[in-house]
């Protein structure tokens, strides 16, 4: 009836696509996002053949270190001839991650590695997923009130938690901050959203460090920014405005820091007001390397995907005693004088 | 159905006027409670902090404006500013190291354009051939533009190394420093850390391109036929058809017009922030919806100007800005913005009760 009609869409809509993929830099990028539909199939249909499955559930889609943690798996999984796919929500929510989780178990893979997305309301699911035969490995957050700690009887069933200890690495930054800053003036967070786990502990993990320093660091404020670096400019401007001796500023995250970092620049005050980002994509090296941050926090994301993989494939022999209940990835403290350095180029996420 | 065209001598004259600029008084008297509670707010700094850090929201509120005034909306501004971010930062790093700055510029925002247009098309296609509530086909278009903007950067802000970019976005046009002097277009040579925080830039270069779309779409919008077209068009469709105006054409043009005010502001955030991220305009989307109806449009269609919407968007940057000034706690930022909002629409609708 309208057939005239939604030529034109179809049309316009493969100009969309040719325009696209005339103009991708970065086309490689594409592969991680279509394959696991692909491999998902795949692995149905080698469900049980003599290569082992290991799904991997992360917080959110098109988060850069989670897209780095799926890198690291897979390039593990290859590497021990591993069937692996990974997929996860569209918003670090527990209701949208359900729903996948349930998608992934009917699946039957031999083992999941899962970043829940809330500590208490993803325990049912994995138990389930765990009554299925599946054997359960947390990374990056943890579920549970024990913070991590998987040894008591109500969480023995979980193999192991393999992640870094925000609370732990809001608290390096910060003293790194605070160090940068002669050890006093006034300090500012700038951060994501209320009620994210991780960026609360990093918080808390920040404020250990200023009072460590004693009265002599000041925490004149934090704000909110909904994750959006134009909102953090806009905030931070307003503070360094009411407090033109701000010395430091805690970014929560990348867009955090670029937006206080934006604002600092403008207000002319590079390297007069010290800026730390919280994780290590490309980006935040640039931002580093050009003076707008003085510090960047890496945890290391591949090498929890790594693990993942390699404390599946021993669970999957059957062999539980190399399996750490509690593997910390720890964190690379990069600046501009250790930039090049071998350890901390490896800490850099990457998608391929 | 809508006053604005017929303004009269009655002795609802004093309450159509106040109709009118109740959203300036509103400004005036934000200001004013801002400078007294503290007067760092009104340094010449803040002032133009202000300004620069509006200028994205108010380039996509602009697009934002005609597609409110056509009688549609536009959900999928905010996503489609995110993919040309991300395809302008890709186009720019492509350039040899070395070319002068405005040649990957333009590059950049000829390609991310493009990519806007397209999804500008199918926008006004939907809405105009197909019959699909502006609701539903942008928000589909978002979907669309939020996974091609993740797709092309594999979930990661790109990084841009074109040298200079920085300085376009964050520089300002003089600068001043009492004992360096003044300087045109770059901080004065030679400073020192300590003699930066003496040092004030005037005029930000973001505030000028700014300045410049507003004055260029203000016009287009009050002084063409094109604009009369779209005042018509969300007054009564039928009635619009009926005189003469190409409906089809006109509503395409319009979600045309909103992919390139995203286009824009996505280049703008290019040479703010030195990268392209795919969420980059997410967080802005209903600020910019809340600006063109603080600024007097109706939801409804038909009514709403260029000027209006700067005047929303100047609200909701002060107020952002002088509440985190005045140290406000976060959670009672979120419950002020709320309230001025639901305020806003509140005196719209009365507006439109008392002036009929």
């Amino acid at each position: 009836m309208h057939s005239k009609k939604y030529l034109v869409l179809v049309g316009a809509l493969m100009l969309l696509a040719l325009a696209l993929s005339a103009c991708t830099a970065v086309a490689p990028a594409a592969a991680p996002a279509a394959a696991p539909a692909a491999e998902t199939e795949a692995a149905a249909a080698e469900a049980s053949a003599e290569k082992p499955t290991v799904a991997l559930v992360y917080g959110v889609k098109g988060d850069g270190f989670y897209v780095t943690m799926e890198a690291g798996a897979r390039a593990k999984a290859e590497e021990m001839g591993v069937d692996f796919f990974a997929d996860g929500p569209a918003q670090f929510q527990p209701t949208l991650q359900m729903p996948i989780l349930d998608a992934v178990i009917a699946q039957q893979p031999d083992a999941i590695c899962i970043a829940a997305t809330d500590k208490a309301a993803l325990i049912e699911p994995m138990r389930k997923a765990y009554d299925a035969g599946i054997h359960m490995i947390s990374v990056d957050t943890f579920i549970g009130e024990t913070a991590g700690d998987y040894t008591g009887e109500d969480l023995s069933w979980m193999l192991s938690y393999v992640g870094s200890d925000n609370t732990q690495g809001g608290e390096t930054a910060c003293q790194a901050i605070v160090e940068s800053m002669g050890g006093k003036g006034k300090f500012y967070i700038q951060t994501t959203q209320p009620g994210v786990s991780t960026v609360e502990q990093r918080v808390e993990g920040c404020k250990k460090a200023i009072e460590a320093a004693g009265g002599a660091v000041e925490l004149i404020g934090m704000d909110y920014n909904d994750d959006n670096s134009s909102k953090a400019a806009e905030q931070t401007a307003a503070v360094l405005a009411a407090n033109p001796d701000l010395g430091g500023i805690f970014g929560t995250n990348l867009f955090s820091a670029r937006g206080a970092a934006q604002a600092v620049a403008n207000a002319g005050l590079t390297g007069a007001v010290k800026v730390a980002a919280f994780d290590a994509p490309e980006d935040a090296i640039v931002a580093l390397k050009d003076n707008v941050v003085d510090i960047v926090i890496a945890q290391h994301p591949y090498e929890m995907g790594q693990k993942c993989i390699e404390f599946s494939m021993a669970a999957i022999a059957g062999d539980t005693a190399s399996i750490d209940k509690r593997w910390p990835t720890g964190y690379t403290i990069i600046t501009r004088d250790n930039v090049d350095s071998e350890e901390a180029q490896q800490s850099i996420y990457k998608a391929e | 159905m809508h006053k604005e065209q017929s303004p009269s001598h009655s002795r609802t004259y004093w309450l159509d006027i106040l109709s009118r600029f109740w959203a300036w008084l509103f400004l005036f008297a934000m200001i004013l409670i801002f400078w007294i509670g503290n007067p760092a707010f009104m340094s010449l700094f803040n002032l133009q902090s202000i300004l620069a850090n509006m200028a994205i929201l108010t380039i996509i509120a602009i697009g934002q404006t005609y597609v409110i005034i056509s009688g549609g909306i536009d959900l999928s501004a905010g996503w489609i500013m995110g993919m040309v971010a991300v395809i302008a930062a890709s186009t720019m790093n492509r350039f040899p190291e070395g070319t002068p700055i405005w040649i990957p510029l333009i590059g950049g925002f000829i390609v991310g354009l493009i990519a806007a247009l397209i999804a500008g098309l199918v926008n006004g296609t939907l809405v105009a051939r197909m019959n699909v509530p502006p609701f539903i086909a942008t928000l589909g278009m978002a979907g669309i533009a939020r996974g091609v903007g993740f797709l092309l950067s594999g979930g990661m802000p790109v990084p841009i190394y074109v040298k200079g970019l920085g300085f376009l976005g964050n520089g300002y046009l003089f600068y001043y420093h009492p004992n360096a002097g003044w300087s045109f277009l770059a901080q004065p040579p030679g400073l020192v850390q300590a003699d930066l925080r003496n040092l004030t830039g005037i005029l930000p270069f973001v505030v000028i391109v700014m300045i410049v779309v507003l004055v260029i779409a203000h016009l287009l919008l009050s002084r063409t036929r094109f604009g009369l077209h779209i005042y018509a068009l969300g007054g009564n469709k039928e009635a619009a058809s009926r005189a003469g105006i190409p409906v089809v054409r006109r509503t395409v043009s319009i979600y045309l017009l909103s992919a390139t005010f995203a286009a824009i502001a996505g280049v703008v955030y290019n040479t703010r922030f030195t990268n392209g991220a795919a969420n980059a305009g997410d967080a802005l989307l209903l600020d910019t919806v809340a600006a063109v109806v603080i600024g007097g449009a109706s939801l409804f269609g038909g009514a709403g100007t260029v000027i209006g919407t700067l005047i929303g968007a100047l609200i909701i940057s002060v107020l952002a800005n002088g509440l985190v000034i005045m140290r406000v706690n976060p959670f009672w930022q979120f419950i002020a913005v709320g309230v001025v909002i639901i305020v806003a629409v509140l005196i719209d609708q009365a507006r439109e009760k008392l002036t009929q």
